[in-house]
């Protein structure tokens, strides 16, 4: 089974290519699970249109620990499980902590072995701001972190710093840095500016994404490109990164 | 209305973070409860028994509010490296509260982070103090039981580890060896009892046993990973009075036999018009209740009122952890057998009959808790009397 945890920018387009990259894999014939952690709960919604989603939190508080494994999930385009972590009320509460309850409970559920999905993807909200948006990285979660960022300068500071916290947890034993997906937004110096941030941070490029209006048109009608649009450009661009996330996780696809 | 989570009139069940130190206590470790600096002493004096007559190494690390805020597990791991390197303890366990709790520190990976600068075994125990003893004592077994117990070939006699002992639940009275004597009088050798009167040493050989003897619920986690690991088999009763302690031992050779768990305590009989209830932990209440009907013939109803670990206690017992809940359960009772503190709560003309517990009165009543794995017969004479 292979963990990876994708983190970014807010706004970064974090949902929209983790969710193209499920779609990607599940045609390629991985079962894949993509779990939401941001208590908006909108990671999966390209997955699952028109299905009703519970997030495990919502379900925790409305039911302690009457539901089943199956309320918490929905199987999305190509099989996908999808499942979203929720969170509390906006202003309130505490979100970090709910996404380490949101994982435990997953866990005490006993989803990975239930539904034994090769992939398990953690599209993560934004910056790891505190120690419950280190949870996807810590021991037994994910394996690999991989971080997306344009070359707009906001985008490149949360990826240092994203970087920063994986390196500063290595005797942990948390995940290690994967690489850095450059989601082109075509502004000055871009890819010069994100080569540079490999640099600093001792990693690599190991995807692109062309700044395209197919993505918007797909999202427009609430799916992915690999469904909406699969024989487009970008959809092609989308199957590519998936094949370099796995190689980056140490499987080769040919 | 029915308020959740409250208790208005009568005491509480000591916390899970007690268990914790309540378990190791006698091993020769190092227990570091990870909380805020002020009264502690619940841990190791109110809770704790042992603590005036018994050295052990319980501490607190002493959480300051900008550490929780900024995360600083550093001044943490700093401070228990440099203890444990002047104290060699035989192992850390580092516990959880409510704070690390709420700001989701990851004890896994501090307790690596220890174990390597130190070369001692280093064991989580993520209590939050949102439950019972019950389950911060099996949590702290479980660990010891996965980082301790290695295959040892097997006895050929019938043996057995007795798991769940603390003081919360067994005091410090003769009742410990009592039970001893009890099993090891009907052929049974103890090759450990964990964890009162024993050592880490034996713990250690704990898989020679031909099968595990579950006392309370805070040994079940571990007798379940000794099944699972080990093959061991499970037997879950506390020895009270002889005639229930003879059908333990003889399921315990049944046990180790065909490899079958048993739960000895657990009544056949739902007893729904039984007016004689026994409120408290569920192995103990259970065991009695099967001594009680064994030695005197009393039909008795069982209230676990701790976390019962998913363990099913038979037809006559039910879980209820709230004082509400509680009060409508023993409504239409004759008698109550129950720690003292239970009293206020009774149906008015409902006898009581008192059988104080450590995790629930503390030091209050201890000089009169029974040695109940010896006898019965002042409980059994308190219930006929007001029968």
């Amino acid at each position: 089974m292979i963990k990876l945890a994708v983190y970014g920018k807010g706004g970064i387009g974090k949902s929209t290519t983790v969710s193209n990259i499920s779609a990607a894999l599940s045609q390629m014939g991985y079962k894949v699970m993509q779990i939401g952690c941001d208590p908006k709960a909108d990671s999966t919604t390209a997955l699952h249109k028109g299905k009703e989603l519970s997030t495990v939190l919502s379900l925790v508080r409305d039911r302690k620990n009457d539901f089943e494994l199956s309320d918490m999930v929905c199987e999305g385009f190509g099989g996908v499980v999808c499942v979203e972590a929720g969170g509390p009320t906006p202003g309130m509460g505490c979100a970090g902590r709910g996404i380490i309850a949101a994982l435990e409970k997953l866990k005490e559920k006993g989803a990975y072995e239930t539904y034994k999905p090769d992939v398990v993807i953690y599209d993560v909200l934004g910056d790891v701001v505190c120690g419950g948006f280190s949870m996807p990285m810590r021991d037994g979660y994910a394996d690999k972190v991989f971080v997306i960022t344009s070359g707009e300068n906001m985008a490149i500071h949360a990826a240092a710093n994203i970087a920063v916290a994986v390196d500063n947890f290595k005797d942990r034993g948390y995940a290690t840095l994967g690489g850095i997906i450059l989601n082109r937004r075509n502004v000055k110096n871009e890819d010069e500016k994100v080569k540079e941030l490999c640099e600093d941070i001792n990693s690599s490029i190991i995807g692109e994404l062309s700044r395209s209006d197919t993505v918007i048109q797909a999202e427009d009608i609430g799916k992915t490109v690999i469904e909406a649009f699969p024989d487009s450009e970008m959809a092609n661009e989308y199957r590519t990164l998936a094949r370099a996330v796995l190689e980056a996780c140490g499987i080769k696809e040919d | 209305m029915c308020m959740m989570q409250t208790a208005r009139v009568i005491s509480t069940y000591t916390a899970d973070v007690s268990g914790v130190p309540s378990a190791l206590f006698e091993l020769g470790g190092m227990v570091i409860m990870h909380d805020a600096s002020g009264c502690n002493s619940t841990y190791n004096t109110h809770d704790e028994p042992r603590w005036y007559d018994f050295d052990s190494m319980v501490y607190i690390s002493g959480l300051s509010e900008m550490e929780a805020i900024m995360g600083d597990d550093e001044k943490l791991i700093g401070d228990i490296v440099s203890a444990a390197n002047e104290l060699r303890p035989q192992f850390i366990a580092l516990c959880g509260t409510p704070i690390p709790m709420m700001i989701g520190t990851d004890f896994d990976a501090v307790c690596s982070v220890i174990e390597k600068r130190t070369g001692i075994p280093t064991l989580p125990v993520k209590t939050n103090g949102m439950n019972t003893y019950v389950k911060g004592a099996s949590m702290a077994f479980l660990e010891l039981a996965k980082r301790f117990v290695t295959k040892k070939d097997k006895a050929q006699k019938l043996s057995c580890n007795i798991l769940g002992v603390t003081p919360l639940d067994f005091s410090v009275n003769t009742s410990v060896q009592s039970m001893k004597n009890a099993l090891t009088e009907r052929g049974v050798e103890i090759v450990s009892c964990w964890a009162m009167g024993d050592s880490l040493e034996n713990i250690k050989n704990s898989s020679a046993a031909t099968v595990n003897l579950v006392v309370s619920l805070c040994g079940i986690e571990a007798a379940e990973y000794m099944k699972n690991k080990f093959g061991i088999p499970y037997v879950v009763a506390r020895p009270t009075a002889a005639a229930f302690t003879d059908k333990i031992a003889a399921d315990m050779r049944l046990s180790a036999q065909d490899g079958v768990n048993r739960i000895t305590c657990a009544g056949e009989s739902s007893n729904e018009n039984a007016r004689v209830i026994i409120i408290g932990e569920g192995v103990s209440s259970n065991s009695l209740a099967a001594a009680l009907k064994l030695e005197a013939d009393i039909d008795c109803r069982v209230i676990c009122a701790t976390d019962d670990m998913g363990v099913s206690l038979g037809k006559r017992s039910v879980t209820a952890r709230d004082e509400d809940e509680l009060m409508e359960l023993i409504n239409d009772a004759s008698v109550i057998v129950a720690d003292p503190l239970y009293k206020p709560v009774c149906p008015k003309g409902a006898g009581f009959v008192p059988l104080p517990h450590e995790a629930f009165s503390g030091r209050i009543f201890r000089k009169d808790i029974p040695d109940t794995a010896k006898d019965i017969e002042s409980v059994i004479a308190q219930i006929e009397r007001i029968l």
